[in-house]
């Protein structure tokens, strides 16, 4: 990422519902379970994960969206493999 | 956490290492008489020592908190049940968390650097740029503003802005003719922004590795906030520096011109080194170890700071190596059995006065180590997250406000920032916040909050300087009049205020907001 890039990153209000296109991947922390399957929730949007391990709660994955519902913010996703862990 | 190092065994470490943190606060094995609540019983107790310390008595002593922490952990021992080994083996367990440990590295070497250009009379350098400007009465609070913001940005330290600020800028704005409460909110000011901003301030450093960010992308990104509360409190401090009653001393004195040194500023080099190279992301030792080499080379060169300013060994007379060896630079004899014996200089005292906060920190750790494994942090977590932070907004407001008050009743600011942390940290991740927002979160408010009240430890440390000019030798025409009582001041600490509003305001509007699916964090400074 450029110089200007870093500080200038975020720079603009961010809604509280971010979209996803179908077939985009991306990072993200478990962060609860939906039933049995275990979701990802990001910001007020939630992404059902499908084939997450067992004990996925709050590490990090990266995951590729299969559906995404722009009206209600809820789309599925499947689990693509762990790449981090939480802070704490 | 995404540490992209390219040395895969440490990445292994750091994630078995998280990964026994998960299993511990999932698992209660530490059993307390009151439940899973009494686990909370070591870090309460430090809260309450830490506000009836400085907060009550307003005793500004990091090693007094480190008793306090000592003895909170041993009375929360006689609370645990069973075998007291195991509430034993945590204290370890949390003293070794890599959280810790990347910190201390950074704050070591942040240490070196800013004595050594403190040493180097960067101050002096400012000083000569104040003078050489000739201001007047109403402008004199801005400008103090922005050289104690540069001057904290530099050192990382707004505690020893303060004191150098309130011993030489106040009484020569006062002597100006400046109104002394605005002065001294300036002061403050500025230190709010160099502890929020520079790239080696010990609350930058803990706000970056908690949230598990790279220092130098955490610095990039909290920019926007801090400019736009910068601007607002500078031009606060020319409107009220004009509407303000200025004062009137006789027999006024060239003060700052004593103390002027235009050369100082060359270090203004150095810190641009330690920003540039962090921010470019390479790792804050090595960005920071940069920024020690340019400013050593300055030091000598121009003649700042002699090498032996930086670093000294004193030998005994008696001792026949020290004496054949006394031709070296950093080498000098004293009378044998001198408490003068001994080693000093910048990097020796620059990463000494870091002793106490780091047994702090190992300390309190280890009291946080001791509540996830009661059962006691989970408790918190989970009201929070079930009643409180119940969407994103109300996460980051969560946040900001939480940050805040335990800044409020915790008075110095780091160890504020450490008990807060995880909080933030796990709040923020089950929203998917990005760490460097995260940080920024922590940070801006930690800086702020520790500079605003009359019991908070940076408005303390200039109020004890700022008395101890009352009948100095240098300053006669300084008397108990001109003291700004710190009961004054909380309102005109502009910086402080509005950096606490940007972020309200960033939390309920979602201004710099930014996702984990927005961008990852650049290698982590993990040691």
């Amino acid at each position: 990422m450029s110089l200007r890039k870093k500080y200038f990153a975020g720079l603009g209000f961010r809604t509280n519902k971010p979209e996803f296109e179908p077939g985009e991947e991306i990072s993200a922390f478990v962060t609860g379970h939906d039933g049995d399957a275990p979701v990802a929730r990001i910001g007020d949007t939630i992404l059902r994960v499908e084939g997450a391990p067992g004990n996925a709660l709050d590490t990090r994955i990266r995951l590729r969206v299969e559906e995404f519902d722009d009206n209600d913010h809820r789309g599925t996703a499947t689990y693509l493999e762990t790449v981090g862990q939480s802070s704490f | 956490m995404v540490d992209k190092g390219d040395d895969p065994p440490k990445e292994e470490d750091v994630a078995e290492e998280l990964a026994d943190a998960r299993e511990a606060r999932s698992e209660s094995r530490i059993e307390f008489y009151g439940g899973p609540a009494a686990s909370a019983i070591p870090i309460a107790l430090f809260i309450a020592w830490a506000i009836f310390q400085t907060g009550l008595l307003r005793i500004s002593d990091t090693t007094g908190l480190v008793a306090g922490m000592l003895v909170s952990l041993i009375v929360g021992m006689f609370f645990a049940k069973g075998d007291w080994a195991t509430y034993a083996n945590t204290i370890f367990e949390g003293m070794t968390q890599r959280v810790a440990a990347t910190a201390i590295v950074a704050w070591l070497w942040a240490g070196m650097f800013a004595q050594t250009i403190q040493d180097g009379q960067f101050v002096g350098g400012l000083v000569w740029a104040a003078d050489a400007l000739s201001v007047g009465p109403t402008l004199f609070p801005a400008v103090t503003f922005i050289l104690a913001a540069l001057l904290a940005t530099g050192i990382g330290t707004g505690y020893g802005t303060t004191i150098a600020f309130s011993g030489l800028f106040f009484p020569a704005g006062v002597l100006v003719g400046a109104n002394p409460v605005l002065l001294f909110g300036a002061i403050l000011s500025g230190a709010v922004f160099g502890d929020n901003l520079a790239p080696v301030s010990d609350t930058t450093i803990v706000s970056a590795v908690t949230q598990d960010s790279d220092i130098g992308g955490v610095v990039a990104s909290r920019f926007k906030y801090a400019i736009v509360a910068a601007v607002l409190a500078f031009v606060s401090y020319l409107v009220a520096g004009s509407v303000m009653p200025t004062v009137d001393v006789a027999g006024a004195a060239n003060v700052l011109g004593e103390q002027a040194e235009p050369l100082g500023l060359v270090h203004l080099v150095s810190i641009g080194v330690v920003i540039f190279t962090a921010v470019r992301g390479r790792h804050i030792v090595e960005a920071i170890s940069w920024g020690i080499v340019v400013a050593a080379v300055a030091n000598v060169a121009f003649g700042l700071a002699s090498v032996s300013k930086m670093l000294v060994f004193r030998a005994p007379e008696n001792v026949a190596a020290a004496e054949s060896l006394s031709w070296l630079p950093f080498l000098t004899t004293v009378p044998a059995g001198s408490d003068q014996v001994g080693v000093g200089g910048s990097l020796y005292a620059g990463a000494a006065g870091f002793f106490p906060l780091i047994v702090l920190t190992l300390l309190i750790v280890a009291g946080a180590r001791i509540m996830i494994r009661g059962g006691g942090f989970e408790a918190i977590q989970n009201f929070l997250l079930e009643r409180v932070a119940t969407n994103v907004r109300r996460a980051e407001t969560t946040m900001v406000l939480g940050t805040a008050s335990v800044n409020a009743m915790i008075t110095i600011n780091t160890a504020a920032e450490i008990a807060i942390a995880p909080y933030v940290a796990r709040i923020g991740e089950r929203f998917n916040v990005n760490g460097y927002r995260r940080a920024n979160i922590l940070d801006a408010n930690t800086s702020a909050l520790g500079y605003i009240f009359p019991w908070a430890g940076g408005v303390l440390v200039g109020y004890v300087q700022i008395q101890s000019l009352v009948g100095s030798e240098n300053f006669q025409w300084f008397t108990r009049e001109f003291v700004v009582n710190p009961a004054e001041v909380w309102p005109f600490v502009f910086h402080g205020w509005f950096l606490f509003g940007v972020f309200v305001v960033s939390a309920l509007t979602g201004f710099g907001l930014e996702y984990t699916t927005d961008r990852e964090s650049e290698e982590v400074a993990r040691v």
